[in-house]
């Protein structure tokens, strides 16, 4: 796997505490990383460390092969697109004279600006002074502006924070469109898992500072374990009965919770519930959904 | 490159209060100023001289060094508000650059604003009924007087780097003009920046305070201005960027 964004041991000390703590991160090329945690987690940080915003006390960060040092400082910035923070704008300016300034410093051609502004579907708005646009128009502005000089690698640090419903689901809608487009790699923070599992094909999962998951979205599907509840007219008498044929089984807030079975198994087990006496009231398959693998990982409750 | 970011500096500049600055507040020294001479006009001697002595007295003290912070801190302001700095110092552009843009830009607006001044005061010098057009040497001094001005956008520059304030500079300028004055007075104008500009202008003198001693100005103006880039840059390599 080719990465495009590779940090080891990477560490940056705010006080006696690590904001972000011996990470190891590897963003495959080409894809859309979801970069996931907590508010607080050390996202923006391990951003900005990348970006070389932040100097690290420790570890050491390369984007596409290339070490981000003092040195290299402008090889990396060459090949990245950024909207940390966001967002970010001149306000007494035009949206066009905005990206004609970054345009201007990125060193690419202004001809370029028509077609950024036509991917964020904002030509009808770039003469108009940011100060009066909506925090959806900045937010697509500085997507625009991020994308100027076509970047291989894209880092977005919460770029849906703060946009109506609407606004959320155009700018999803356009990271999405960008790999295919640009034939480039994303990185795109959030808090909001339900944002992440709509958008990225890869995710990393920090808290405090240390990175707890990284793969593919299904194999963190993968940690999620089935289960089966059972609700009886006689919980008691059930758990006494299964635990007798060595079924595992714990009542917990008025249903059995017991480990995956076979259909015939199961189907044995309730049979034999009936025979006793035993009602039985409901029996389901359930599943963790992501939201819960995400609070068991990082023991913090998650935004949905 | 360096070039591109002068076009960029000055591209934030548009529709900014600056240009108001920089036509605006020198009206308020020339007045003063003119106003002065005409009313002491006959115990001042030395008629074109004599004006430039009221003139500078009034706005070396108290408005060029504050005028310059204006626009330093105008400079940084842009890229304080939300997070423009994040965005600046991701661009692929040499941190050199970024400062020697934004400090090339600071002084060209410092000498327009000193070509300014001398325009006001030839104009006030025809109202005050003076003969014929003001002398060549004090074209000079205040183009002397913007080379020391220079060297404080570049201390103001590193300053609002550093402080976030809009006001806080600029009243931080007023205060070290002060200071500088109590330098000029022990005949120390060379050793302290804030002090080249009054020195260089010759403010509140007939006879040219600097005669025979210009290459030391220079000297002076030269090592200040280089310490303070090289403070600059130092910084802008080794800090964090705080956006």
């Amino acid at each position: 796997m080719k990465t495009a964004i590779e940090t080891a041991a990477l560490t940056k000390r705010y006080g006696a505490a690590n904001a972000v703590d011996s990470l190891d991160m590897e963003v495959p090329e080409g894809s859309i990383y979801g970069f996931l945690g907590p508010n607080g987690a050390g996202k923006t940080t391990t951003m900005k460390l990348i970006l070389g915003l932040v100097k690290p006390d420790k570890g050491t960060v390369e984007v596409g092969g290339v070490a981000v040092t003092a040195k290299n400082r402008l090889s990396v910035l060459r090949q990245t697109g950024s909207l940390i923070e966001s967002p970010s704008y001149y306000g007494h300016l035009t949206g066009r004279e905005n990206l004609q300034i970054i345009s201007m410093l990125k060193d690419v051609p202004q001809s370029e600006i028509d077609e950024v502004l036509h991917t964020v579907r904002m030509e009808n708005q770039q003469h108009k002074k940011v100060s009066h646009y909506s925090l959806g128009m900045k937010q697509r502005l500085g997507l625009a502006c991020a994308l100027l000089g076509r970047p291989k690698v894209l880092l977005l640090d919460e770029p849906t924070n703060g946009l109506d419903p609407a606004g959320i689901q155009e700018m999803r809608e356009l990271i999405r469109s960008l790999p295919g487009k640009y034939e480039m790699t994303v990185l795109v923070s959030s808090h909001l898992l339900s944002e992440i599992e709509q958008m990225a094909t890869y995710t990393g999962i920090i808290n405090r500072g240390r990175m707890i998951f990284q793969g593919e979205l299904e194999e963190l599907r993968m940690h999620s374990q089935k289960h089966l509840l059972l609700r009886t007219q006689d919980n008691d008498s059930a758990e006494r009965l299964l635990k007798e044929r060595q079924v595992p089984c714990r009542n917990q807030a008025g249903a059995l919770v017991l480990p995956e079975l076979s259909d015939e198994r199961t189907a044995g087990l309730i049979a034999l519930l009936v025979r006793e006496g035993v009602g039985i009231l409901r029996l389901e398959e359930q599943q963790k959904n992501l939201e819960d693998i995400f609070l068991s990982l990082t023991g913090r409750q998650v935004s949905l | 490159m360096l070039f591109k970011c002068i076009r960029a500096e000055l591209m934030k500049l548009r529709r900014s209060f600056v240009w108001f600055a920089c036509v605006v507040i020198p009206l308020i020294p020339a007045g003063i100023g003119t106003a002065n001479y005409l009313f002491y006009r006959d115990t001042l001697q030395g008629q074109w001289y004599a004006l430039w002595t009221q003139h500078t007295l009034f706005y070396s003290c108290f408005f060029f060094s504050p005028l310059i912070a204006v626009y330093c801190a105008y400079l940084w302001r842009v890229e304080n508000y939300g997070h423009n700095r994040n965005v600046l110092m991701t661009t692929p552009v040499p941190l050199s650059c970024i400062f020697f843009g934004k400090l090339a830009v600071a002084a060209a607006v410092t000498l327009l604003t000193q070509l300014w001044v001398f325009a006001l005061f030839t104009v006030c010098g025809k109202y005050a009924g003076l003969p014929g057009l003001p002398p060549a040497e004090i074209l000079f001094w205040c183009l002397r007087g913007g080379l020391g001005g220079i060297v404080i956008a570049a201390a103001l520059l590193l300053l609002c780097q550093c402080i976030r304030s809009f006001a806080l500079p600029i009243g931080m300028s007023l205060v070290l003009t002060m200071a500088g004055f109590l330098f000029s007075n022990k005949g120390w104008s060379l050793y302290f920046p804030f002090s080249l500009l009054t020195a260089g202008m010759n403010a509140n003198h007939y006879d040219d305070q600097l005669a025979g001693e210009m290459l030391r100005f220079l000297g002076c103006c030269g090592v200040w201005f280089l310490l303070f880039c090289a403070a600059a840059l130092w910084l802008l390599r080794t800090r964090d960027v705080k956006a």
